[in-house]
């Protein structure tokens, strides 16, 4: 979808998204001729269907750079599944988690962590996960 | 005023771009995998689930590096098969690791997250509308998957496809060309022409049809020793495919199969001979040009 700024033939620029809230997506577009702004407001049916592409919606450029681009499919629709967060997980770790699909990422994370629990292990790092790896006979 | 095409990019949202990027990270991410082989039907209860696990061990026992992607996301079964219900994902430092079968076999399953009985569901911002965006994220979770995963260097990736004949183009359009399909039926003409209709919207595809497998073709008695009819009457609808075999219904078979059980484990059983022979008959096909396939056909 592109917009127009009818005014002036432009084609509006996205300038900024807002949190989702109650499933709607707040996208504001501006013109750069003019700098008109405008918002669409896009109902959760809507918010919905485009999430399920698999997509990030915000403004080009400003997305995170992991390697895999679908790891963000619900992380700005709706609640974070992913737990209470109590379990330290150092950034090599975190960074190697975000390579697990959103949906199935809650599910990772709570198995990887009660491997650790199990074993008496304060954080989650890199060998934490080659050794759950093993465990796991994989 | 300027219309759509006048306009260069899409304003900054980039959703074109990232489906885009999606599409090239499953190539790249399948760039070791020598054969996508496809196994469907369009029929649903003809044992696509279980003929592929076994021909997966079949190919295994042949050699090869084997993995499957349980592509049924409304009941998925390769978990079970595979005896890998309660693994979890976990990632490593090139993708996420595959879980594997004792006996080797990748099974990405998403069964394997939704332990039985927990349905298979989705956040959802769009309480009540599942029937709007379900199938749009049913295929992005798979294109996930394919994406994510460190399939690493397999001879044999199958995917083990979920019932529905149209949609099977769906499926083809997502592997991309270089797929290959091999469709199962059973001697029944209700199943048949549904198979048939699967065969004539790939026709549509620039994929190749390995053939079929004639599932259910009889059972296996273990008592007398026999293969007896399962079905009343042979089939009437003629598939135009080649029949890459035939493999009796076992009750064995499938039992063990049920408890996650490897076919390996039970040599002997009646109804994996045939099997081998499918998978060795797998092979020699894939190894042909598509155009002698065809002579064939």
């Amino acid at each position: 979808m592109k917009f127009l700024c009818v005014s002036c033939d432009e084609p509006m620029k996205l300038v900024h998204t807002k949190p989702p809230e109650r499933g709607s997506l707040t996208v504001v577009y501006r013109c750069p001729s003019c700098s008109h702004e405008f918002a669409m407001l896009t109902n959760p049916y809507e918010t919905q269907v485009v999430g399920s592409l698999g997509v990030k919606v915000g403004p080009a450029g400003t997305g995170d750079t992991t390697k895999c681009p679908f790891t963000d499919v619900v992380r700005d629709l709706g609640s974070d599944r992913e737990g209470s967060n109590v379990f330290p997980w150092t950034p090599e770790a975190a960074s190697r988690l975000r390579n697990i699909p959103e949906f199935a990422r809650p599910m990772a994370k709570a198995g990887i962590e009660k491997f650790a629990k199990e074993r008496g292990l304060a954080q989650i790092d890199a060998q934490v996960l080659d050794q759950a790896k093993d465990f796991f006979g994989m | 005023m300027k219309n759509y095409y006048d306009i260069a990019g899409d304003g900054g949202s980039d959703i074109l771009e990232q489906v885009q990027a999606q599409e090239e990270s499953v190539a790249r991410n399948l760039a070791g995998v020598r054969n996508l082989l496809a196994v469907g039907s369009g029929k649903g209860g003809v044992g696509k689930s279980t003929l592929t696990m076994q021909l997966a061990c079949a190919l295994r026992e042949l050699g090869n590096a084997v993995s499957i992607l349980d592509a049924d996301l409304n009941g998925p079964t390769q978990a079970r098969l595979g005896a890998l219900q309660d693994r979890i994902l976990v990632p490593g430092e090139s993708g996420v690791t595959v879980p594997t079968t004792r006996d080797g076999i990748g099974v990405v399953s998403l069964g394997s997250l939704f332990p039985e009985p927990r349905a298979v569901d989705f956040e959802s911002v769009a309480a009540g509308s599942s029937y709007t965006w379900r199938a749009t994220k049913e295929f992005t979770v798979l294109r996930e998957l394919l994406a994510c995963m460190d399939w690493g260097k397999l001879d044999y990736l199958l995917v083990d496809l979920p019932p529905g004949a149209e949609r099977i183009v769906q499926y083809a359009e997502l592997l991309g060309p270089t797929a290959i399909f091999v469709l199962v039926a059973i001697p029944s003409d209700m199943a048949r022409g549904v198979v048939a209709r699967s065969i004539d919207a790939l026709a549509k595809t620039p994929n190749r049809i390995l053939g079929y497998v004639e599932n259910m073709d009889g059972y296996y008695c273990s008592d007398c020793e026999r293969v007896k009819p399962l079905f009343p009457a042979q089939p009437q609808v003629k598939l135009e495919l080649p029949c890459l075999g035939s493999v009796p219904f076992d009750p064995e078979l499938a039992a063990l199969c049920d408890r996650g059980g490897s076919p390996s484990d039970s040599p002997a059983l009646f109804s994996w001979q045939p099997v081998r022979r499918i998978a060795r008959e797998i092979c020699e096909r894939v190894a042909e040009p598509a155009s002698a396939c065809k002579e064939g056909a």
